[in-house]
């Protein structure tokens, strides 16, 4: 009966209480350990299967590697001009706050167990300076955000979950919207959007930066279905995340620094 | 003193089977990933009623939160209900044939995560999809390998 009672306590009244929070942080690294001796063999193989890789094929990948990276630096030149200009205009208009983002590069090591939800767990914490709140970008766009940082390891909840909501806009028309999770790994929601709304399938959902919690224009979705059924106020958009939230291993958390100039 | 002598057996196997839930399953198929935990712990309280009860459910439960990431609490009162039961029942239960018993371990993980889902809507956590359910039969039909490597165990090393 007593540890019946502890139970709905704990889940009703004392579920953020900070003891509570402190117990399951510090449960992310040992689970985190736990799971790195289990895998340890997994990884081991990879490893020696690395190790494996004739060197014509090493030899392809740093060339391919290379001209990538050529390419992106010769994007990201473009970039910094464009930023430069943007902060002009942003100087201009009495904009509140330059922010620069810092990226943390991190990999995801586990997925929860509790097939209800997507969260992941990555390998950097409170030590990395992951923290509580920031956002986790996937090599093509959003993908969710920290819920929960240990001192080495984090829980992240991804955007598709569905108690995840996220504020964005249309990137062609600027028009907001909110884009819930459904549950299902491809598939993003926008519910409460009027059926007269300028939104067309492909559209480019990003983020909008509204709630603080994002920062903008970080790609999240594209528009893969629109419907608008005779009568309804409200129009049922269905959207694809950009990233492969079910693939791949390596991911950016976001750090923002809210820059040298704000407040002018 | 004599009686507890091999009790870590019991404690390594539920903290293995608890360890069962970090092997990496697929994003879309974890639902079907059979509850070895559940499933080692109604084992014990089978075996050993007078050793394995409430307590042990409330602390496998808690691990189970603490794994899963779940508010703490969550799976510990489903378990506790389902060890109850099986508690008041287990002269029947450990009569019944190998299909029969896993009929009635299926039930006990219904009950279980029944109550769980109910905990999961007063709290607005999403419930589980309707898969769920197949994750459950998949549990139940582990059953008789889980009874018979603990079987095995639980007479190799004597507990009692």
């Amino acid at each position: 009966m007593l540890l019946a009672a502890l139970c709905l306590s704990s889940l009703f009244f004392f579920r953020d209480h900070p003891h509570v929070v402190a117990v399951q942080q510090s449960a992310i690294d040992k689970v985190a350990v736990a799971t790195g001796v289990i895998l340890a063999p997994v990884e081991a193989w990879e490893r020696m299967a690395a190790a494996m890789n004739s060197r014509s094929e090493l030899q392809d990948e740093v060339l391919r590697l290379q001209q990538e990276n050529r390419v992106l630096k010769g994007q990201s030149q473009r970039l910094a001009a464009l930023l430069s200009e943007n902060a002009r205009y942003k100087a201009l208009l009495r904009s509140a706050q330059l922010i620069d983002d810092e990226l943390i590069a991190a990999q995801i090591t586990a997925v929860s167990p509790d097939p209800s939800r997507h969260i992941v767990v990555i390998d950097k914490g409170l030590l990395d300076g992951v923290k509580e709140g920031q956002a986790m970008l996937g090599e093509e766009g959003l993908m969710g955000q920290v819920i929960l940082s240990g001192d080495r390891n984090s829980r992240a909840v991804l955007i598709t979950d569905s108690v995840h909501a996220l504020p964005v806009q249309v990137n062609r028309s600027g028009l907001r919207a909110i884009a819930e999770g459904s549950g299902l790994i491809d598939q993003l929601l926008i519910r409460h959007l009027p059926a007269k709304s300028d939104i067309r399938v492909g559209d480019l959902l990003v983020t909008s930066g509204l709630g603080g919690r994002f920062p903008n224009g970080y790609p999240v979705a594209r528009v893969t279905e629109v419907v608008i059924s005779e009568g309804e106020a409200f129009a049922l958009v269905t959207a694809e995340p950009i990233s492969a939230l079910d693939r791949g291993r390596h991911v950016l958390v976001l750090q923002r620094t809210v820059g040298s100039e704000a407040e002018s | 003193m004599e009686q507890a002598r091999s009790s870590w057996v019991i404690y390594l196997s539920l903290a293995c089977a608890l360890l069962f839930m970090l092997l990496p399953f697929p994003l879309e198929w974890r639902v079907l990933r059979p509850d070895i935990a559940s499933l080692a712990l109604f084992y014990w309280v089978l075996a050993l009623p007078h050793r394995v009860g409430v307590t042990t459910a409330f602390f496998l439960g808690l691990g189970q939160d603490l794994i899963e990431g779940s508010p703490i609490g969550l799976s510990s009162l489903g378990l506790m209900v389902s060890v109850l039961v099986l508690q008041s029942n287990y002269q029947r239960i450990r009569q019944f044939d190998g299909v029969q018993q896993s009929l009635m371990i299926l039930v006990l993980l219904m009950l279980s995560s029944g109550l769980e889902q109910w905990l999961r809507n007063g709290i607005e956590m999403p419930n589980l999809p309707w898969m769920g359910f197949m994750g459950l039969l998949c549990s139940a039909g582990c059953w008789l390998v889980v009874r018979e490597i603990l079987r095995f165990f639980r007479r190799y090393y004597e507990v009692n």
